[in-house]
């Protein structure tokens, strides 16, 4: 009768994870189309006005961005700072002399979009003074940074 | 000679590295798409105009906001919900007939023969100062004007007068909340009339528009002159 029943031990057969890389790879190749990269370790806070006429800043690799919040280290002080790359600007004087030396190749400052990126309870004066000093350089194309929605 | 198996690759940690990759990318990238308002701000000129010809009250629609972030439109204390319509009214209550009444902006009609002329005109001036950026500006323009003519019924359309404009004043505590909002609104104003203008033309979509797709390039010229965003922003007082 027990022609097909061989002695052994009978226990519950491992579960088959060789497809298990593929779902993992899936998702990773899901978050690299999805996602961005960080462009720098913020240092100011950033909660961005909400405007439902923003559009997507779509050409990445020509846009400067210039932060303007209030710092997040409590020794900076309490006043709002600007961040320049991964630094805190001792001033606004020195937004026209980094936004030259960002220049790329063949290109002038004209023709790189500035995107302001300002903590909404900013008040005005010190993103006036650095729209001023880029007007100084011709840097006159930028833009707002605000979200599509909340 | 006894055939050898061939030792199967041992796949099991696969998902380790996958698992590794996964995580990088998980903690070094961010989500949000990067979105904002485009502008340009006014260049810089080397010898500005000592002063500037008079603009007539009526084409100022004149928003202030202070360092309490409440909002003043023509000496009017307004809330920003109401800021919409204000705008929309000031560049839509001429827009079929004139009301000298109405302290709004009004509409002057532009016709073929005017942009002939001036075609012609600045034409002549070009070749007397070949490369000059402004001459060739205002030359391209009125070939649009042009344009928009033969388009139009009767070769003739209404255009709002020149020196209309939104002007809007700021302090040095005024945040930038506010200051966006409000540039939101005027957008939206102004992307609202483009919208209907695409329509009545019928021309493509407003939000379908390519920038750098040549025909979608005239459409937008065309309608950056027939709604016209114009905001002028004076200097903080301190």
């Amino acid at each position: 009768m027990s022609k097909f029943k061989k002695g052994g031990k009978k226990g519950i057969p491992g579960v088959n994870t060789s497809a298990l890389p593929d779902i993992i790879f899936m998702l990773l190749f899901f978050f690299m189309v999805a996602t961005t990269m960080k462009e720098v370790e913020l240092q100011v806070t950033l909660e961005k006005p909400v405007a439902n006429q923003a559009i997507p800043i779509e050409d990445k690799d020509n846009v400067d961005f210039i932060y303007i919040g209030f710092p997040i280290d409590a020794e900076e002080g309490t006043e709002p700072r600007i961040q320049l790359d991964d630094r805190l600007a001792p001033d606004y004087t020195v937004v026209s002399l980094w936004k030259e030396q960002k220049a790329r190749e063949g290109k002038t400052p004209f023709d790189i979009v500035t995107s302001l990126k300002v903590d909404e309870n900013v008040g005005m004066r010190i993103v006036s003074n650095v729209k001023e000093e880029l007007r100084d350089i011709d840097a006159i194309k930028i833009n707002y940074s605000a979200d599509q929605t909340k | 000679m006894a055939r050898r198996k061939i030792e199967e690759i041992n796949a099991g940690s696969m998902a380790d590295i996958a698992f590794l990759l996964l995580i990088f990318f998980l903690v070094t990238t961010t989500m949000e798409v990067d979105a904002g308002l485009g502008k340009t701000l006014p260049l810089k000129l080397d010898d500005p105009p000592i002063t500037n010809p008079p603009v007539p009250e009526r084409n100022v629609l004149e928003i202030k906001a202070n360092l309490n972030d409440k909002l003043m439109v023509e000496q009017e204390e307004v809330q920003v919900e109401e800021l919409y319509e204000i705008a929309y009214t000031f560049y839509t209550a001429n827009r079929i007939n004139n009301d000298e009444n109405i302290n709004m902006p009004n509409y002057n009609p532009i016709t073929l023969d005017q942009c002939n002329d001036q075609i012609i005109n600045y034409k002549n001036q070009l070749q007397t100062h070949p490369g000059d950026k402004y001459l060739k500006n205002e030359l391209n323009k009125w070939q649009a004007k042009r344009e928009l003519c033969m388009e139009s019924p009767n070769k003739s359309y209404k255009e709002i007068a020149k020196s209309a404009v939104v002007k809007f004043e700021i302090q040095s505590k005024t945040s930038y909340g506010l200051y966006i909002e409000i540039h939101n609104i005027l957008k939206t104003v102004v992307n609202d009339l483009r919208v209907d203008m695409c329509d009545k033309m019928k021309w493509d979509d407003y939000y379908e528009l390519n920038e750098n797709d040549p025909d979608d390039q005239a459409i937008i010229k065309k309608l950056r002159i027939l709604v016209p965003e114009r905001i002028i922003e004076p200097k903080i007082e301190s």
